[in-house]
Formats: structure tokens, C-alpha cells, sequence
């Protein structure tokens, strides 16, 4: 015993070394460089793959970034990332309107419930693709029809959790809103709104997924226009490189969506993280 | 002043009906400290909630200052077992919640809330959430939120279930400060024999299967009751004797 508290206070080794019991696996600092050399390991075998490999076929690092660097010089990349970025913000943020109103509706008012519940269970099973045609059909072959897609994929997320979070409102929480003689309405906007944020946020992180999906598939689909058009024009035309610089570049405007929604969500809901760490 | 007559409740689930009330009825003094004590499922939180109309009862009235109450009256404010702070409020916020929606000012709901959280020595922390409260402090946040809308009768349900027994020894003193200056009428629902034996003036005796009063009892002990031992006096052990009797001989009749 003795022994090991000597070996602590020995000068030249800090207490820490002694201290700390022998771990397995690696340590963190260790797991970071392994991810970075793996990496430049596929990037290399995809570079050198492009000796005897069609390049058609993957492409390689080199490639994607001089066409990418292509694309951006000619706006080409930035006309249709902006183009896409504003139509899926659009959707999206029209669709959040309307699912989360329609969800708290239904979730404090049991007539609008048995209403709509048929319409959200059959919209919530067709699969979305299907509805493609029909909105060129009502909306004819541009932007609304592809805004139209992208309000009608992503909105049975939003609907659906933020009904559930209505819903599942602490029991507790709502006995408050009665007790102090808040109205229905009143309840609904101070204490069931903000109760349910945490699942309203869930629907949003889901339906902004689909939203992404969505808005590549109307661009593809729908006039050829935004991200979607560059990736079926430069896929029907075997352009890999720039095929996949634009895939890369629709994977980056889905990132920053949703960090931005992780932003707003800390910026407005930020009890949700202290919530959730006192559970 | 608060008259509860022949209220009843049945509670129907798919396979069974239970009779958590059967025909109670009770006059409550005005300013008065009752407590209502039984074991658990005899019904005294479910005669509070109907008294605040939080749960209506199947049958029966409840009569407060000649008039037949329907559901939420402003001057009965209550306090939860459960504490039930909201956690996206600040403490300040959450006692706020019973004056919004009276048309009051901004400032003058927050000034209100203040005033209660002096009155539970909570002043300090009126910015801070919730969730950094220990318990005993949110359930006074919540003791401050109930007394912020000033009523003329505060309904505390079993308030200090979830505490220990330092912080509820503390509050039941704070709550009997609090009660002897303000002078409104409380109803406490507690199955803590010696917490209605510190606090009271009368103590009704609950029964369970069904849920009914089999006694109320007065407790006659000098105020203020924080200034000596409650626990050693002679008429004080008396009453509980009885108490328990009235209540444990029920239990084994059950067994």
C-alpha cells in the first residue's frame, strides 16, 4: 500500500499516470489518427484505382476535384445549390407550418383527431415516389410541383411526432395549466406547445431528411433543375467526376441544414438538452 | 365557508369498478389547518383534486361560500406531490403561470411572483431553472407559485411525499409560519400521522374500500407548535395513539 502511494508522489510522474488503471482498446487521441490514416488510405487506393480502372466506373479524388473546382467556377454548382437550398427550405418550412400546426390541433382537440387521422394514415403508407406524377399533374412541370413533392414527403413526420408529443404531455404539467385556470388555449400555447418541443424537434430532424431526399428527386424529375438536375444530367451523360461532385455537394447542403436546425434548436428549446440529461 | 357534500367517485376501468369515494361529506372552517390522513388508496387525493376541480366527482357537490362549484375556482390554488415546475421556465416564470392570462402587466406579474418567492426565502434565485433546485426548493418554488394567486384556500397534496426527512421537517415548520401569517384556509393531505399532528387543527380520518371519512378529530395543542417539542406532549401522544388506532385496527380488519 505504502508502496503505490510513494510511486504517486514520486517527482517526475504526475499523479495522473499512477492513478490511471490500465485501459483497454485505444485511447481517444490514438482512435482520431487511426480514422485520419484509414482515410487517406481509401484515398489513395482510390487515386492509384484510376491507373486501371474505367474511370467512368469511380472516378478519382483528383478528378472530382478539378471538375468540382469546374462546376463552382461556371456557377453551374452555385446556381443550383442556392436554387435547391431555397426549394428545400421552402417545403420544408411550409410543411413545418402545417404538420406542426395540424399536429397540435389534432392533439388537444379529439374531433380534428378522428378527422384527419384517415388522410395521415393513408399519406403517411403511399410511398412518396408515387405521388410524383401527380403533383406534376396539379401543379404542372416546375417549381410548385416540386416544392408541392417536397411539402407532401416530408410533412407526415412533422404531423405525426408532434401529435405523439401533444399527446404524451407530463400529466402533471397539463394538472398545473387546469389548476391555475389557464384556458384550453391558454394551456395549449404555455405548457403543451413548449412540453412538446422535444418531439416536435424529433419530426423536424425526420422530415428534413425526407425534405432532402425530396428535393433531389423533384430536381431530377421535375424540369431537370438544382442539385437533381446536375446529378441526372451528368449521370445520363457518364460524367462521374462531376457526377459525384454534385452528390458531395447535396450531402453538404443536407449537413449544414441540419446543423442549422440544431442551432435553432438551441437557440429557442435550449431546456431540451437539460431535460434530457436530468432523465 | 367550503362545504363538501355527499361527494362520491367511481373510478371504471375495463375489469373492475373502484369506489375510491363513497357519499363524504365535510365542513371546512374558515382559516382553518385541515388535514386529511389515511393510507394509500383511501381517497383523500381524490377528494382534493375534486375540491380543486382537477377530477369531477360521479356524484355529490362541493359548495364554496354558498355557491355550487363547477370545476376551477381562482381562489383555491394547489400544491403538487409531484412538485410539477415546468423546466422551460425560469423559477420566477413558474410561479408567474397562475397570474397570466389576468390581464395583468408584465412587470406587475413578475413583481407579484417576487413578493411570493420572499415569502419562501426564494427571492435569490428567481432567474435559475428549475432543474437546479434541489427538491425542497422547487416544491417552495411550487408552494410560492400557488400562494402568488392569493387564494382563500391552498390545497397541498401530500407536498412533502418526495422529500427527506430534513427538508420536511424544514417545511412543515415554513408551511405553518406561512399559514399563521397569511391566515387562509388550508386542506393537506398527507398519510404522515405526525406531520397532521404538528400542522392542524382538525384531522379527518380516511378509510379505504371504500374511500370515506371515519373520524375527524380535533387537535388541541398550543400555538405556535415550532416552539417546543410537539412529538413529547402528553396530549400529543394521546391523539396519536388514537389516531393509529382508528386507523391500523382497520387495516388488520382487512387482512
Amino acid at each position: 500500500m505504502a508502496a503505490t502511494l510513494q510511486t504517486a508522489r514520486t517527482p517526475g510522474s504526475t499523479v495522473n499516470e499512477a492513478a490511471r488503471p490500465r485501459r483497454r482498446g485505444v485511447s481517444p487521441r490514438m482512435g482520431q489518427l487511426i480514422q485520419i490514416v484509414s482515410l487517406i488510405l481509401v484515398l489513395v487506393a482510390w487515386q492509384l484505382s484510376g491507373n486501371f480502372l474505367n474511370p467512368i466506373l469511380i472516378s478519382t479524388p483528383s478528378r472530382i476535384v478539378s471538375d468540382f473546382g469546374e462546376i463552382l467556377l461556371n456557377g453551374q454548382l452555385v446556381q443550383a445549390f442556392v436554387g435547391s437550398a431555397v426549394e428545400m427550405a421552402i417545403g420544408f418550412g411550409l410543411a413545418c407550418l402545417v404538420g406542426i400546426s395540424l399536429g397540435v390541433l389534432m392533439g388537444r382537440w379529439r374531433t380534428a383527431e378522428h378527422a384527419v387521422d384517415p388522410l395521415v394514415s393513408f399519406g403517411n403508407a403511399t410511398p412518396t415516389i408515387a405521388l410524383l406524377p401527380v403533383m406534376e399533374i396539379w401543379f404542372g412541370l416546375g417549381l410548385a410541383a416540386r416544392l408541392a413533392f417536397i411539402f407532401v414527403i416530408c410533412i407526415w413526420s412533422l404531423l405525426i411526432n408532434t401529435l405523439a408529443g401533444v399527446k404524451n404531455v407530463n400529466r402533471g404539467w397539463a394538472d398545473v395549466g387546469r389548476s391555475f385556470g389557464l384556458s384550453p388555449f391558454e394551456s395549449t400555447r404555455r405548457i403543451f406547445i413548449p412540453a412538446a418541443m422535444p418531439f416536435i424537434f424529433a419530426g423536424m430532424r425526420l422530415a428534413l431528411a425526407q425534405a432532402a431526399v425530396g428535393m433531389i428527386l423533384s430536381g431530377q424529375e421535375i424540369g431537370e433543375t438544382g442539385l437533381g438536375g446536375l446529378v441526372e444530367n451528368f449521370g445520363s451523360f457518364f460524367q462521374t467526376g462531376h457526377l459525384i461532385a454534385s452528390i458531395i455537394s447535396s450531402t453538404a447542403l443536407a449537413f449544414i441544414a441540419f446543423w442549422l436546425l440544431a442551432r435553432a434548436q438551441a437557440h429557442f428549446c435550449p431546456w431540451i438538452r437539460a431535460m434530457s440529461a436530468r432523465r | 365557508m367550503l362545504d363538501i357534500v355527499g361527494v362520491s367517485k367511481t373510478f371504471e376501468t375495463r375489469d373492475r369498478r373502484v369506489a375510491a369515494l363513497q357519499e363524504v361529506s365535510l365542513s371546512v372552517r374558515d382559516g382553518e389547518f385541515l388535514s386529511l390522513v389515511g393510507p394509500s388508496g383511501c381517497g383523500k387525493t381524490t377528494l382534493l383534486r375534486i375540491i380543486d376541480g382537477l377530477t369531477d366527482a360521479t356524484s355529490g357537490r362541493i359548495i364554496f361560500n354558498g355557491v355550487e362549484l363547477q370545476g376551477v375556482s381562482r381562489e383555491m390554488a394547489f400544491v403538487f406531490q409531484d412538485i410539477n415546475l415546468l423546466p422551460w421556465r425560469t423559477v420566477v416564470q413558474n410561479v408567474e403561470i397562475g397570474l397570466e392570462g389576468r390581464g395583468l402587466s408584465k412587470r406587475a406579474r413578475r413583481q407579484r411572483a417576487l413578493q411570493a418567492l420572499e415569502l419562501v426565502g426564494l427571492e435569490t434565485v428567481a432567474d435559475a431553472p428549475p432543474y437546479t433546485l434541489s427538491g425542497g426548493m422547487q416544491q417552495r418554488v411550487g408552494v410560492a407559485r400557488a400562494l402568488a394567486v392569493d387564494p382563500k384556500v391552498l390545497l397541498m397534496d401530500e407536498p412533502f411525499g418526495h422529500l427527506d426527512n430534513f427538508t420536511r421537517e424544514n417545511l412543515q415548520v415554513e408551511v405553518a409560519r406561512l399559514w399563521q401569517s397569511l391566515k387562509m384556509t388550508v386542506i393537506f393531505v398527507t398519510h404522515d400521522v405526525d406531520e397532521a399532528i404538528f400542522l392542524s387543527d382538525r384531522i379527518a380520518l380516511f378509510r379505504t374500500n371504500p374511500g370515506r371519512i371515519a373520524e375527524i378529530v380535533e387537535v388541541d395543542l398550543k400555538r405556535p407548535r415550532w416552539e417546543y417539542n410537539v412529538r413529547a406532549e402528553p396530549n400529543a401522544i394521546r391523539l396519536r395513539e388514537r389516531i393509529m388506532d382508528e386507523l391500523e385496527v382497520r387495516k388488520l380488519q382487512l387482512a
